[in-house]
């Protein structure tokens, strides 16, 4: 096991150092955090659970970084002390990798120095002199680190330009101009065979801000098989993955690395239980990885499995506390909750760590808006919009803020542009359905409640919203309610909106048998939530009266019995109801049974 | 249905609400070359002297070049800006005389400038232009500042002066390759070598050719494959397929900066490519168009009337889900005015976009063309909700008529309780009684008319007045309320009625100027076709040949490029035009023939310009059908293969129809059952429901089985189809159709040897007719009714000659050749019936009907009536002894018996 964790150290090591040499940072970031991230052999985790006690205390932040993290990992190991801890033993899943070896990078001959001087230039974000540097050398690295200079450069262009050339009919397209040089040469690379696992990655990048994604897909593939340790590689993988389809007909080598794709993929997927299920299997050996911990947090969250992720997001801000990245998930679990003070702390704290990031914009955004101040919240959506245009959830969250501010068209338009940037989200659509059904168009709102329950179609709060649509006053589309309802009961409607409904419909169609089954769904569901309620007494009434009528008398006084127990008007139409049941049982005259029980 | 009406207006009041903060219009390399030749027009501190300015030889030539650069800032062909060397060789054609010294000026002024400063001296030297030297007088030509080339040249200029440092480098950069594209493709004018006249003339000839051969593209119409909503393509394409490049030229014509043409004129194409889908739609490919649109669209995010051409791109190519998605696109963008980002404080407001009442209005014509009347009614309710929460009267009143538009178009049955909605009209009229959809058509379209009259909207108004004709056409008015026997209901409809509609409704000719749809008349298009036209032109005069002129088949532009703009709207056109399609079909039920024909050649030649394909090919059928009727077949079919030339009878379901309409009748006449037969299951197969009801053809479909069987002799079998065809038609209320079918009825009977049995439905279709005045059709019953007395046998003579002469006038002025042959025969048939007649005291009266129906249905190809009449010919010459006469008429009656009775080569009958 030891030797196995080892395996994954010395890969991860030199993996981080050969990234970083590239100026692949992002990656190599990564990679450096999994490394860390790795339990640590025997010896020195029995130093940390020694250690657990005052660690975990709020005292713990003067101790050194490797005593903090270790301490976080047992607090981790006792949260969640099922299924990670007894797998500890076992190899991952059970499932043989294979194994990569690790590429030598070039020899350098004369080329070295002139190499450290483009990466000193690159680091310095003066890309055009790094590439100039390097445009007579043949090495791959070299040839690497020109092309990306030159792709970053033309990148960094693209941006200003954009701001540029904004013109009164929007943003005109502007492409990177490097794209096509760099195409022609990585392609030409590409077919002589010198051109390495970065490369490819580079080409795939090129390939796909070309509009050619198939294409793009087929060389990050090939990147990620001859190179697995690139994140960067397998998240534009993941960005090029839009269905399980695409995901599943991928021909890729069986590395450790891939499980943290797939898992990330099934996450983008929504198709969350495989997500955890594979990130709690990881977490086996990257015990310590921050990463796998947002991850989880995330799943949870998205599974509205609220408190889990709450704990594990706060003790992701005590080992880390200057991570900004996922945070803005955070701050939408503590919306949620409404944890107001928890949320302010956040927002200051991300504030102070980096203010010019979307997603510190979003948190800060997400508190304004649980103020209720959504003017400001507003604001602050629209910056992160402007520090990052496709920032999804950013454009539907500011339509929920919209709405609030009942600003019909501006809601409607920053929804609508949430869709268009991914028509697979399925929150925008509703939303727009809902202003709509607002706006007194439910006709209209229905395509939109089609197409977000076309997405989701387990969801009942979409067939809900749907079947209100059919039933409201203008449309009256009754029987079409009554299928969307059906379609929430049978998905897990935790607010049994839906069985109340059903029952309501059919006994207003007069078809009693079948409100009656669903009364008595309903009255199943709510004494299982031990709920009392109107809707109680309604389901007693009506199945008291149906069973009168069909003449089963037996239940039909239990059913009178129950609404004894409660006041109002009901509890006299039951007390009649029960003195007509004995009348027709007896067929005695009526015995006053108000004076036995007396 | 000019969708984007109003944009001109719109758009010059938004633009200066929207000048506050973004730019007025954006600076292009091609708006420079513009500017420049602008100086070039009007040169500055020009002192009074006689004649035109320099490089210009006469006052024509000066003004020719004016006309250019006006067409220039004006076009809409494009989207996208034309690259330098389509300019200079359009330029060309403009300088002809001057031997391309605009050009060589053009181009080195455009390459002279090569740093930031060059552009500033160059902005500069414009501003001269506009201001008048020291001392001039009123009579001195300069540029006036207000004029359109005025305008343009300030707006530069001020975009210039606003312009950061980093739009200066932008636009230097810009420049640069604008030239250098030129240079690989355009290298005459700094070519040395071409010193010589004749030399120089041939090259000119030799490029003109080439864009003469551009031209004809274009000139050929929408017909071809090349369309306008590709021409962005095929413009960037041009120079690879006119001057035989090799690959690294191509990647040239790639580089050309993509720039936009400024908003008017974006919006003016869309207003364009919009006009064309309208009226042709088969002539759009669906993914062309859709790849042109979305490249606009990337280019112009914030332009989202991109969005509603291709919902109507996709609505006009049947594709639903797409046409639903874009609709729904467009409105959640453009339904609260504008985007996000760049809200507009322009008050304007467009009738049809802007609003949500208009969304759902838009959605419930969706679902009436793709025929899902439920879902349409369900869109159109919401619509009227909608509009009265926001007090649009406007919108209301069209959805109105979107609503009795949809009420006539669908058959809804009368079981059908449709209008359930809380704009019920039963409970309005306070009778307590639920009311038939007829009437509630006939309130609604009413009441459609009386908002559209308050609120000045003529094109609707137009609109439900040619409504009102067509329902008063086909239904008869009974008052809403009638009390006891002293109310006189009078059961007919009103001719005059329908009349006095089509006439209000052509007044939309005079009024439109009132409507807020119909207002912007000057959409670019004059500009482009003079650009279009400028090639083709040049070329005739400088070759001198007539070829090119030969060429131009279509008059269209032909008429644009002489004579000024048409001041009429098209959609205002194309709702006078309607009107008179209208009338053809008005008199085509009430039975005159030369009414109609007028009608519907008045429609072809006057309004073919604004006409939608489906509407001019509807007047081209009645023309064939009138010539199929009065002229025979061959002249029909002669006229239909010209008329499949304009519309293939692929794309067209008007053409396609017809054709199978005259291909039946004539297999009926030559006996030919089997190839009637197949058509009839041709017809089957069209009218059947899985592309939407159209319960005309439905109706036609079993109408044409029905004679088909009779003509087999099936009479039983006809007589059931004729009798499922009768409820059908009595369930959706088609009177009309009624009538026909009662007369078809009456027909079954006669043939089948049961006179007394025919009697009643002749009788009624009879009185059907009258009541709907369609006094052909009561004269076509009455023939039928006086055959059928005289199949009673000789006593019933008198009563049949005087329903034989009662209807003989209508016949012989309007009826067809069929027609006017049968009432001969039974003219003849009377007589020699007759037993108080004998044929040899007046012979003529007899031989005269019998010539002259013989000699119309040997045209007809009527074998069956035909070997009828050479019969009673045969037989009134036996009587009267001349045996010659005798044996020729016999002959000829044993020719079409024989051909009636041994079909051969049937196949004949499905070619033409």
């Amino acid at each position: 096991m030891a030797s196995s964790k080892e395996n994954y150290r010395v890969e991860l090591r030199a993996a981080a150092r050969q990234l970083g040499d590239r100026c692949l940072y992002s990656a190599a970031k990564w990679a450096a955090e999994l490394l860390v991230g790795i339990e640590p052999d025997a010896a020195p985790s029995q130093s940390a659970a020694m250690d657990t006690p005052s660690s975990s205390s709020a005292a713990a932040g003067g101790r050194l970084l490797h005593l903090h993290r270790s301490g976080g990992s047992s607090f981790r190991r006792r949260s969640r002390l099922g299924g990670a801890g007894a797998e500890v033993g076992t190899p991952l899943g059970g499932v043989s990798y294979v194994s990569t070896p690790i590429p030598d990078d070039d020899p350098f001959d004369a080329g070295a120095d002139k190499y450290l001087l483009a990466k000193a230039y690159f680091d310095c974000r003066e890309y055009r002199r790094a590439a100039h540097v390097l445009r007579d050398q043949v090495g791959r690295k070299a040839v690497f680190l020109r092309s990306y200079a030159l792709y970053m450069a033309g990148e960094k262009r693209k941006e200003e330009e954009t701001i540029e050339l904004e013109g009164s009919l929007g943003k005109s397209n502007v492409v990177n101009q490097e794209l096509v040089a760099l195409e022609r040469e990585l392609s030409t690379h590409r077919r002589t065979g010198s051109i390495d696992s970065f490369g490819l990655y580079l080409y795939g990048i090129v390939l796909r801000d070309k509009g050619c994604e198939g294409l793009a897909r087929t060389v990050l593939v090939e990147s990620v098989n001859s190179y697995p340790w690139n994140w960067c590689a397998w998240l534009e993988i993941q960005s090029l993955c839009t269905s399980s389809d695409i995901l599943n007909n991928l021909n890729l080598k069986n590395h450790w690395m891939k499980d943290f794709f797939i898992a990330s993929a099934h996450l983008e997927l929504k198709m969350h239980e495989e997500a955890l299920k594979r990130y709690e299997r990881l977490l086996g050996i990257f015990r310590c990885s921050d990463y796998i911990q947002a991850q989880i947090a995330t799943v949870q969250y998205s599974m509205r499995d609220l408190d889990e992720a709450d704990m594990i997001f706060e003790e992701l801000l005590r080992t880390d506390p200057f991570r900004v990245d996922s945070m803005d998930i955070y701050s939408n679990l503590l919306y949620a909750k409404e944890s107001l003070t928890a949320l302010s702390f956040l927002a200051h704290r991300v504030f102070l760590t980096d203010k010019y990031r979307p997603e510190s914009c979003c948190i800060i955004a997400n508190y304004y808006s649980l103020k209720g101040q959504h003017e400001k919240s507003v604001l602050y959506f629209q910056r992160a919009l402007k520090l990052n245009r496709k920032y999804l959830s950013a454009w539907t969250l500011m339509g929920h803020e919209f709405v609030e501010l009942k600003n019909t068209p501006a809601a409607i338009d920053a929804y609508r542009r949430a869709v268009d940037i991914n028509p697979r989200d399925y929150r925008a659509w509703y939303g727009l359905g809902q202003i709509y059904e607002m706006m007194g168009m439910p006709f209209y709102a229905l395509y939109y409640f089609r197409k977000s329950s076309l997405l989701q179609p387990n969801d009942s709060r979409l067939w809900i919203a749907m079947a209100q649509c059919y039933e409201s006053d203008p449309l009256q589309m009754i029987e079409e309610a009554i299928k969307c309802y059906e379609r929430a009961a049978n998905s897990d409607d935790t607010e049994g909106i839906a069985l109340h409904q059903l029952a309501k419909l059919h006994s207003m169609l007069g078809q009693s048998e079948e409100a009656a089954f669903y009364y008595k769904k309903d009255l199943e569901r709510m004494e299982v939530e031990e709920m009392q309620g109107q809707n109680f007494v309604e389901a007693l009434l009506f199945l008291a009266k149906h069973c009168k009528t069909i003449g089963r008398f037996d239940e039909a006084e239990h059913y009178c019995t129950r609404l004894l127990d409660y006041t109002g008007p009901e509890k006299e139409t039951a007390k009649s109801i029960l003195q007509g049941l004995k009348q027709a049982q007896s067929g005695f005259p009526s015995m006053d049974i108000d004076h036995f029980a007396l | 249905m000019n969708v984007f009406a109003g944009v001109g207006a719109g758009a010059k009041e938004g633009g200066p609400a929207r000048g506050g903060g973004g730019v007025l219009l954006e600076l292009t390399p091609h708006k420079m070359a513009l500017c420049h030749l602008v100086q070039v027009f009007a040169p500055s501190g020009q002192q009074a002297q006689a004649g035109p300015p320099f490089p210009f030889e006469s006052v024509a030539h000066h003004n020719r070049l004016g006309l250019f650069l006006f067409s220039l800032t004006r076009s809409c062909e494009d989207f996208l800006e034309p690259p330098l060397d389509e300019l200079l060789r359009q330029l060309k054609a403009v300088d002809d005389l001057a031997n391309g010294w605009l050009c060589d000026q053009l181009t080195t002024t455009l390459t002279g400038l090569n740093s930031p400063d060059d552009l500033f001296n160059f902005f500069d030297k414009l501003r001269g232009v506009l201001t008048s030297p020291d001392g001039a007088n009123v009579e001195d030509e300069f540029l006036d500042p207000n004029s359109q080339l005025g305008v343009f040249l300030r707006c530069c200029i001020l975009a210039f002066n606003s312009m950061t440092f980093e739009g200066v480098c932008h636009l230097l950069a810009n420049l640069v390759v604008y030239c250098s594209s030129a240079d690989t493709s355009y290298d005459l004018a700094e070519d040395e070598d071409f010193n010589s006249e004749m030399e120089m003339s041939d090259l000119m000839d030799a490029d003109i050719g080439v864009s003469a051969g551009m031209f004809d593209k274009y000139s050929q119409g929408y017909a071809t494959e090349s369309h306008m909503g590709e021409s962005s393509s095929s413009l960037i394409h041009a120079p690879t397929t006119l001057h035989n490049f090799d690959e690294a030229n191509i990647f040239k014509a790639d580089d050309n900066p993509t720039c936009l043409r400024s908003r008017w004129q974006l919006e003016a194409y869309l207003n364009q490519q919009a006009d064309i889908l309208e009226k042709d739609p088969s002539s759009v490919p669906l993914n062309s168009f859709n790849a042109t649109m979305t490249q606009l669209q990337t280019l112009a995010p914030e332009l989202h009337r991109v969005q509603f051409l291709q919902y109507l791109n996709a609505v006009s190519h049947d594709d639903y889900v797409a046409s639903l998605d874009n609709l729904h696109r467009y409105f959640d963008y453009s339904a609260g005015m504008q985007g996000l980002f760049s809200r507009s404080l322009s008050q304007f407001q467009d009738v049809i976009v802007g609003k949500y009442e208009s969304a759902l209005l838009c959605l419930g014509n969706l679902h009436c063309h793709f025929g899902h009347p439920k879902k349409a009614l369900e869109a159109f309710t919401e619509a009227v909700r909608v509009s009265q929460m926001n007090n649009d009267d406007s919108c209301l009143a069209y959805i109105l008529g979107a609503i009795s538009n949809l009420l006539s178009k669908i058959g809804i049955s009368n079981a059908v309780g449709i209008i359930g909605s809380p704009y019920s009209l039963g409970n309005n009229i306070g009778l307590g009684t639920p009311l038939s959809i007829q009437q509630q058509l006939l309130v609604l379209l009413k009441r459609s008319l009386k908002r559209a009259d308050m609120l000045k909207l003529t094109s609707l108004l137009s609109f439900n007045h040619i409504s009102l004709a067509k329902f008063n056409l086909k239904h008869v008015q009974r008052p809403l309320v009638s009390f006891g026997p002293n109310a006189s209901t009078k059961l007919r409809t009103c001719p005059a009625d329908v009349f006095k509609n089509l006439r209000l409704s052509s007044h939309v000719l005079s009024d439109f100027g009132t409507d807020g749809l119909s207002t912007s008349n000057d959409n670019g298009s004059f500009s482009t076709s003079w650009l279009r036209n400028l090639s083709a032109a040049s070329s005739s005069w400088c070759s001198s040949s007539t070829k090119s002129r030969k060429l131009l088949t279509n008059d269209f532009d032909n008429f644009h490029f002489h004579a000024q703009p048409s001041p009429i709207p098209t959609s205002v056109l194309q709702l006078a035009g309607s009107t008179y399609l209208m009338r053809a079909t008005a008199w085509e039920h009430y039975g005159s023939a030369p009414m109609v024909r007028m009608n519907a050649l008045v429609y072809a030649t006057c309004f073919a310009d604004a006409a939608s394909s489906s509407e001019l090919s509807l007047a081209y059928v009645k023309l064939i059908q009138q010539q199929a009727v009065f002229k025979g077949y061959s002249a029909a079919f002669c006229a239909l293969k010209l008329t499949e030339e304009k519309f293939p009878s692929s794309t067209n379901s008007n053409i396609q129809l017809l054709r199978m309409q005259l291909l039946h009748e004539r297999a009926l006449h030559r006996g030919h059952l089997r190839v009637a037969q197949q058509i009839c299951d041709e017809f089957g197969v069209l009218s059947s429901s899985v592309s939407g009801v159209d319960i005309e053809l439905k109706t036609e479909a079993s109408l044409r089985r029905a004679r088909t069987l009779l003509a087999a002799k099936q009479f039983s079998q006809a007589a059931i189809v004729a009798h499922t065809l009768f409820s059908t038609c009595y369930k959706y209320n088609m009177q009309v159709e009624n009538a026909s079918v009662l007369l078809l009825l009456a027909e079954i009977h006669k043939k089948s040897d049961n006179a007394v049995l025919g009697l009643p439905y002749a009788l009624a279709s009879q009185s059907f007719c009258k009541s709907f005045n369609l006094d052909l059709l009561e004269a076509s019953a009455t023939l039928t009714l006086a055959e059928l007395w005289l199949a009673l046998g000789p006593s019933h003579v008198k009563r049949a000659l005087s329903l034989v002469y009662q209807s003989l006038p209508m016949i012989l002025g309007h009826g067809g050749l069929e027609l006017r042959a049968r009432a001969q025969i039974v003219l003849a048939k009377c007589h020699l019936t007759d037993p108080e007649f004998t044929v040899s005291e007046d012979p003529c009266a007899v031989l005269d009907p019998l010539n002259q129906a013989a000699e119309d249905l040997q045209v007809l190809e009527y074998h069956e009536m035909a070997a009828e009449a050479y019969y009673l010919k045969a037989m009134t010459y036996n009587h009267l002894g001349k045996e010659v006469e005798r044996e020729e008429a016999a002959a000829c009656f044993k020719e079409h018996v024989t051909a009636l009775e041994n079909p051969h080569n049937e196949d004949v009958s499905l070619a033409y």
